[in-house]
């Protein structure tokens, strides 16, 4: 047992509001009494959920391509040294697993969604997930440009399609859907895309990006799943893409669905030259559409690599920056490109998408729908998202760091005319609970008894980066884990699994289909149960038809 | 071979070009054979980086290949009319004159042929699961081989760390080899440390290594009596389900062993910082 006393408390999800509160933990959990145990005085400090990061790159196929393709980053960033107990590790751009746990932990975030998983090569996501230490897991499995469900959604089949994807979802071991360029991805395995609602796609006469993001969101929202469609929209990246992203959103009222680094997708203008920011816009729409959620994807200045499931747009970011390019293609399934890329503040470009992040974060005005993502490694990595909490609550800051951008940003960007400043309350929000709320996992983001005890300790600090990069202690299930800057244990994260239901008959007809077009056997394709190591499965839910 | 809705005939749709200094039996099995003369591997795809870009290349320079120019239209014609295409490269090109710059020529050819249509390259990897262990390495220390830890993290250094090169140095006061046998294939000197050194040989036959070592723990051979998971060359995790039973422990369960063993004894890097800023 364990008390936490005298601390000032935010908890969103319990309308906590800087509030001096004391807390106790048994068993893992928060709990409403307390016997004998440790008394950590938190007298003078700030306490919050633990971070959960909605939208991560952390794990698998393709951000290991990213490490093979990185040693020279690798060598140059910090180096966890091994010790009896604990796995030696490296940082920087695309860090190695066990490390990742470690830095997540050390920022006080407790919880990893990783956002792209190919069911072919889940089995590889999950042991790379059990290799990263002290966090919980979940992952999303990469459905819109699967062959099969994109065949029987040509010919009319939905209800079938269902059933496939649920198959699928519990085949990969996944927590929910990812849909990334939906039609595009197929496109460019013959080297198109697919960048508007009603683009052609390749091998297919009806069905369109369009037909498959709607339907995508009424089988997931049909089926269950505690985390609604999460998609990352055609046309990423472009100027003009807004237009897009808007008509997407469009398509999409009366489902749920779940934005993924909705930066990207905010542009205006219809060349590099007169690229401007659209944030406001889509902000707007937003705002008044209460069925969508989104994460922000923002953009800090400095070295990453971007990986994504969007091949035909890294293809394009290769020939624009002419440096390194890897391209993985996942079968009948999707596809995957790796560029390193340097954010300059003195590139308009650049300097517009790092505005348009914050722009989001900042005009969105329900932080219960918007979560802070850099979209990692792709925006920047992870462990900078202290510097992106200063940026939201000192305006000062901002305003310094805007007299950095090249002079003729001006007009193509709304940052200048905004004034406000995030609250700790609003941070805990956009951090904790408001993406544990998203993804359905009413456990977490949530300090009230019975709840996973998941929470981070900060010292008061007006250098805001400074305080949020060095929490004074972070639990994780009711353990310290980081003490003043230092690993104290590294206990194995649980994983989230959802297991929706499906019509057992559903193997006789995906059978002959798979052993036609794969190169793996059927039997060897999903992946086993015990290779998930302290699994936990989240109940489907019933959403109810009215209100949302 | 899979059979496809873009594919339907699956073989029959499918066009391999097989390039080879000489004539092999999967020379045979493709559909067209270019001998390209050894050591020219660098200047042939070169001159196809030229070629694709319609730029000037002499009679002369493209016949010291081995192959004449009028292959080399007709086979550029016809990658660049396919609609995906794979360019496969094994150790004849990476270990022979030029090496990584043969890759470095081969892997850029790829990426240039997107300007004309989808292609891609891909390394065919030998032995049973390289491919695993470069994946497992990569996402633990991030690095794929030739990693040293004895700093107490990892680093990386092909032609320093490389297992032949720290044996042929005689760097190492002991040797612990699983699923290989470099006693067959490395040369004397490295050979010659391994006999010299307590060696122990986790492997299900005897080999040439296990010969020279100190110590041999037979095995459950991996995929027949034994679990696990083997790495395609293509990064895909295929489960590996035993047919037989062995009265031999697999490879993991001595290794978690041994692990465990070494665990009871006092730690022998003490006093070290937990992270370091930058490297050393
Ligand atoms: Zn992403």
């Amino acid at each position: 047992m364990l008390r936490i006393t005298g601390g000032t408390v935010y908890d969103p999800a319990n309308g906590i509001d800087g509030e001096v509160k004391d807390l106790y933990i048994a068993d893992g959990r928060f709990s409403s009494k307390f016997e004998t145990g440790r008394t950590i005085d938190a007298t003078g400090l700030v306490i919050m959920p633990g971070g959960v990061d909605v939208h991560t790159h952390v794990a698998g196929g393709s951000i290991n391509f990213a490490r093979a393709m990185t040693p020279e980053d690798h060598r140059r960033t910090q180096a966890f040294i091994r010790s009896k107990t604990r796995r030696s590790g490296l940082g920087g751009m695309a860090p190695t697993t066990f490390a990742t746990g470690y830095l997540y932990a050390g920022m006080g975030w407790t919880t990893v969604n990783e956002a792209a998983v190919p069911v072919l090569s889940a089995r590889h996501t999950h042991e790379e997930l059990r290799d990263i230490p002290i966090v919980d897991k979940s992952s999303l499995v990469l459905m819109a440009n699967n062959e099969i469900i994109l065949d029987l959604l040509e010919e009319g089949e939905d209800e079938r399609a269902k059933h496939i994807l649920a198959w699928h979802i519990w085949a990969a071991k996944s927590y929910g859907v990812k849909a990334v360029n939906p039609g595009g991805v197929a496109s460019w395995k013959y080297g198109n895309d697919a960048k508007h609602l009603t683009s052609k796609i390749d091998g297919y006469d009806h069905v369109t990006p369009g037909t498959i993001i709607t339907k995508f969101a009424k089988m997931i929202d049909e089926l269950g799943i505690p985390h609604p469609l999460h998609l990352h929209c055609n046309n990423l990246g472009a100027p003009g893409n807004v237009e897009t992203t808007l008509e997407t959103m469009r398509h999409l009222e009366g489902s749920r669905a779940h934005f993924a680094h909705l930066q990207y997708h905010a542009y205006g203008g219809d060349d590099w030259g007169n690229m401007r920011s659209e944030a406001a816009q889509l902000a707007d729409y937003f705002n008044a559409h209460p069925n969508m959620t989104t994460d922000a994807g923002a953009v800090l200045f400095g070295d990453t690599v971007t990986i994504t499931a969007d091949g035909p747009w890294q293809h394009l970011l290769y020939k624009l920056t002419g440096r390194k390019w890897g391209n993985l293609d996942v079968e009948n399934e999707t596809g995957c490109g790796i560029v390193p890329y340097t954010y300059r503040p003195s590139n308009l470009v650049n300097a517009v998408q790092w505005a348009v992040g914050l722009e989001l974060l900042l005009l969105i005005n329900d932080p219960w729908r918007v979560f802070l993502s850099t979209d990692h490694p792709n925006g920047a990595c992870f462990w900078r998202y202290p510097e992106i909490i200063q940026l939201l609550m000192c305006s000062d800051y901002r305003n310094e760091c805007m007299a950095n951008l090249p002079p003729n940003i001006k007009n193509k960007i709304s940052l200048p005319e905004i004034d406000r400043e995030y609250t700790l309350y609003e941070i805990a929000t956009i951090t904790s609970a408001g993406p544990s709320r998203a993804l359905g996992l009413p456990q977490k983001g949530d300090l009230g008894i019975g709840k996973d005890a998941d929470l981070v300790i900060y010292h008061q600090d007006h250098d805001i980066a400074r305080m949020f990069g060095h929490p004074r202690y972070v639990f994780k299930g009711g353990e310290i884990v980081i003490e003043e800057g230092d690993i104290r244990e590294t206990p194995d994260g649980r994983e989230y699994l959802v297991q929706p239901s499906y019509d057992p008959e559903i193997d006789k007809f995906l059978r002959p289909l798979f052993e036609d077009r794969y190169c793996m056997s059927f039997e060897n394709y999903p992946v086993e149960m015990e290779r998930i190591e302290r699994s936990q499965i989240q109940d489907c839910v019933t959403l109810g038809g009215e209100g949302e | 071979m899979q059979k496809s809705k873009f594919l339907p005939r699956g073989r029959k749709d499918r066009t391999v070009v097989m390039v080879d200094i000489r004539e092999t039996k999967s020379a045979k099995a493709a559909d067209h054979f270019l001998q390209v003369r050894p050591g020219k591997d660098f200047e042939l795809l070169t001159i196809m980086r030229a070629m694709i870009k319609d730029q000037e290349i002499s009679e002369a320079e493209v016949a010291a290949t081995g192959v004449s120019m009028e292959v080399l239209r007709d086979l550029i014609d016809q990658m660049k009319k396919a609609k995906f295409g794979v360019m496969f490269f094994g150790m004849g090109l990476s270990m022979t004159r030029g090496k990584h710059m043969n890759a470095a020529a081969l892997l850029t050819f790829a990426a240039e042929m997107n300007a004309f249509t989808k292609f891609v390259a891909m390394p065919m990897r030998g032995h049973g699961n390289v491919t695993g262990a470069d994946v497992i390495m990569r996402w633990q220390t991030g690095y794929p081989f030739g990693i040293s830890l004895n700093r107490g993290y990892p680093r990386y250094n092909p032609g320093e760390f490389s297992t032949v090169d720290v044996l042929v140095r005689g760097d190492t006061d002991c040797a612990f080899i699983i699923g290989a046998d470099p006693g067959a294939t490395m040369p004397k000197p490295a050979i010659d440390h391994l006999a010299k050194v307590p060696t122990i040989v986790l492997d299900p036959h005897v080999t040439h290594t296990s010969r020279l070592s100190r110590v041999h723990i037979t095995t459950a051979p991996a995929g027949i009596a034994a679990p696990g998971t083997g790495y395609r060359m293509d990064e895909v995790p295929m489960p590996l389900k035993p047919a037989l039973n062995s009265p031999y422990p697999s490879d993991e369960e001595v290794v978690r062993r041994i692990k465990e063993a070494i665990a009871e004894k006092p730690d022998w890097m003490t006093n070290q910082p937990q992270m370091i800023e930058s490297q050393v």
